[in-house]
């Protein structure tokens, strides 16, 4: 039995439609696997959202190998967040003039202008991030290009996940003022430090990309289950899993359905930069060590622990004794990071 | 380009401002002469590659610290006059080393490229609006790259602004009132039109003054025929004086307008024109006209308590306008402004004079430090921020 996403679809697309509705400029994301929901489905959402008149006529996608999924499902323009450099592939000549290239690199314009004759552009200028982009003063002159031999379709900039301090953001608009540009491509901004912006920057076109925001900010209406698909019973120094492990104390191995290949079990590493969350990390590795880990998946709302590492598609659970004990094909609620997880199932509840 | 910064006499900077549509009249030689209290010289850029030709140019004024007497603030007020459309570094590298060499501890500069315009209409409708505090919370009616790329190449460079936020700092304003008198083509307006972007009021008083007989004349230094001009310069600063305790403002001395019209009319006798109104023989108003090349600037007036409502002001300001137009210039410069537009503000009756010339308010790049010697740069800093 599968590992399974329920969407309360009707409250799902209720919250998208009021998030567009309350961000103008919206430029939704679909990458990766589509936070969860796959490429597909974002696409699809995109274009009703499109259909409904909140002005989002441009789908960010993460790479240039998400671009064909995305385009036959969504009617407007693709903007490539990841910069295009000179091994990028040739675009479908079908979809091209929808496509818009972000140049990170003054080099690499010239280049795509021999590949593509007057592309749609958005030059990415560096932040504190110093992840791609020109300095300013690569940018100007790579400006001058854009606007006389390609389509120039603003700036971007990319904050990290804090936002960018006003100051920076303010400092980075003399470089766009600079290069001419009346739209600015932005992640991460806050509403406030967005409509600040706004009010100075009337003449300034400014686009919010968002992602989880949009497609998962009402955590609500996404339900996560597994399926049981067996329940053994265990006594103390009962032996099992792969590694042949000694129980240390009475209770039930539960199988569930969801293993590695989901990404269960698998950890990003955490944003989390503060000593108490990383003293938190280092006693789950020591409990991680001797095979004992808290686990996703939940039982009458109450964590239950990994009775060993998770396999590929399954994963291994320790039930202490006294627990209700589930049944075979009852379901468990797991919480899982959905950039990182794939879902064998997705039902639409409506 | 490779350039080379040395001092050039006062001839050969003259001539190279002369050859430019507009330089700020505290880039001129002769403003040197008026800052008697700081020593001061004139610096040229060089283009090595030109054959050596004079492409640029600075007054700098070393403004000495206290108990650092080796060491000064090299001042370039509203300069220097250079190419600023490009790349910066090859100008101001050599700048900085030159001063550097030669004592100063820090340079100031205050780019003479605007950054933003804002019509008189929407600074009119801004003061209107409660939730306007600033005329950066308004979208500008024209933006420009070339000054936007200025301020972030000198903020890359590592140069502070020093302007301040709001209201007047000790150095030159970052935002200023201006009358354009030519359109955007750069064929010049007539006055009919000049008149036309002016608020009914304005015109009403100008029209006012007219007909009350208020009487206009011009006086300067190197023109005897345009009567006494000593006695007129008295005249006017007894007016001004006047106004200084009206106004709470510390009047200055007449020797410094004496010493600012015999050095400036020496540089050429059209730089700065002394413009007085007479009621009956009364003096009600007083102003002082300067003008390089293309740019004139209203730059000190004074009005008596009395007599109001002949409206000598409005009278002096149109013929200052008539005479700069007549002149050629483009630009009437009405001077600083604060960028605040909150009615609170004390400085908001001025701003709305200003507004009622119609025109456009001006943000220029603002003024900027690079400290050359950081100790000493902190030391003064810190000075200036608690005296």
């Amino acid at each position: 039995m599968p590992l399974k996403l329920t969407v309360d679809s009707d409250r799902w697309r209720k919250h998208v439609q009021a998030f567009a509705e309350a961000t103008p400029g919206l430029v939704p994301v679909a990458k990766g696997n589509g936070y969860g929901l796959t490429l597909r489905k974002l696409a699809h959402q995109t274009e009703w959202l499109n259909e409904l008149g909140t002005g989002v006529d441009t789908l960010a996608v993460g790479t240039y190998n998400e671009v064909w999924e995305v385009a036959t499902r969504f009617s407007g323009s693709i903007y490539v967040l990841t910069p295009w450099r000179p091994y990028s592939p040739d675009i479908n000549p079908e979809i091209a003039d929808r496509v818009i290239h972000t140049i990170s690199r003054p080099e690499d314009l010239p280049l795509l202008l021999e590949r593509q004759p007057n592309p749609r552009v958005i030059l990415e200028l560096v932040t504190s991030m110093r992840r791609h982009g020109m300095t300013p003063s690569d940018l100007w002159p790579t400006s001058a290009i854009a606007h006389e031999r390609a389509r120039f379709e603003g700036v971007t900039m990319h904050f990290g996940l804090d936002g960018g301090s006003l100051a920076e953001v303010r400092a980075q608009m003399d470089a766009v003022v600079g290069a001419e540009a009346t739209t600015v491509w932005v992640s991460h901004l806050s509403a406030n430090e967005l409509a600040q912006l706004r009010a100075s920057y009337g003449d300034v076109i400014f686009r919010p990309r968002v992602g989880t925001g949009l497609w998962l900010g009402d955590r609500g209406a996404l339900t996560v289950t597994a399926t049981v698909e067996d329940v053994h019973p265990l006594e103390r120094g009962y032996s099992y899993g792969y590694r042949g492990r000694n129980a240390m104390r009475a209770g039930h191995l539960v199988v569930a359905s969801g293993g590695t290949a989901h990404g269960i079990g698998l950890e990003a590493p955490l944003g989390d930069t503060h000593l108490r969350s990383r003293a938190l990390a280092v006693a789950r590795g020591g409990l991680d060590a001797m095979g004992q880990s808290r686990s996703p998946y939940t039982l009458d709302g109450k964590a239950l622990w990994f009775a060993e590492p998770p396999h590929m598609q399954e994963s291994m659970l320790m039930l202490p004794s006294g627990a209700r004990v589930p049944e075979v094909g009852e379901e468990l609620e797991v919480r899982v990071r959905y950039t990182a997880t794939s879902f064998d199932e997705i039902i639409l509840d409506s | 380009m490779s350039l080379t910064v040395r001092p050039i006499t006062a001839a050969e900077h003259l001539a190279f401002i002369e050859k430019q549509p507009s330089v700020s009249f505290l880039q001129t030689p002769s403003w040197a002469r008026v800052k008697t209290e700081w020593r001061s010289e004139s610096v040229g850029w060089f283009d090595d590659l030109q054959g050596g030709a004079l492409v640029g140019a600075a007054l700098v004024l070393h403004r000495p610290v206290p108990k650092l007497e080796r060491f000064t603030l090299a001042y370039l007020p509203e300069g220097p006059s250079i190419d600023w459309s490009g790349d910066l570094a090859p100008w101001l590298e050599p700048l900085a080393s030159y001063l550097k060499k030669n004592g100063a501890f820090g340079i100031r500069i205050g780019p003479p490229v605007t950054t933003a315009t804002w019509s008189a209409a929407q600074v009119k409708d801004g003061i209107a609006d409660d939730t306007v505090q600033r005329l950066g919370q308004l979208t500008p009616t024209h933006r420009d790259a070339i000054g936007a790329r200025v301020v972030s190449q000198l903020r890359a460079a590592g140069w502070k602004l020093q302007s301040p936020e709001d209201g007047f700092g000790a150095g030159q304003p970052q935002y200023n009132f201006v009358i354009p008198l030519a359109h955007e083509d750069g064929t010049p307006k007539t006055e009919d039109e000049v008149l036309k972007g002016m608020n009914q009021l304005w015109r009403r008083n100008i029209k006012k003054s007219a007909k009350m007989g208020v009487e206009v004349t011009v006086a300067s230094p190197t023109n005897p025929a345009n009567g006494d001009f000593e006695g007129d310069l008295s005249a006017f600063h007894d007016l001004y004086v006047h106004t200084a305790q009206r106004d709470h403002f510390t009047p200055r001395q007449r020797s410094y307008f004496s010493t600012m019209f015999w050095a400036m009319s020496s540089e050429d006798p059209d730089r700065i024109k002394l413009f007085l109104a007479r009621h009956e023989g009364d003096l009600v108003a007083a102003t002082i006209l300067v003008r390089v090349g293309q740019h004139a600037w209203y730059s000190y007036g004074a009005s008596s308590t009395e007599k109001r409502d002949v409206r000598g002001s409005n009278a002096l300001q149109w013929a200052m306008i008539q005479d700069a137009m007549a002149a050629g210039a483009t630009t009437y410069d009405l001077r600083g402004i604060t960028p605040t537009l909150s009615t609170d503000d004390s400085h908001v009756g001025l701003i709305q004079f200003k507004v009622g010339t119609g025109g456009q308010a001006v943000e220029y790049a603002g003024e900027w430090d690079l400290p050359l010697n950081k100790p000493i740069y902190t030391a003064f800093d810190v000075y200036m921020k608690r005296r």
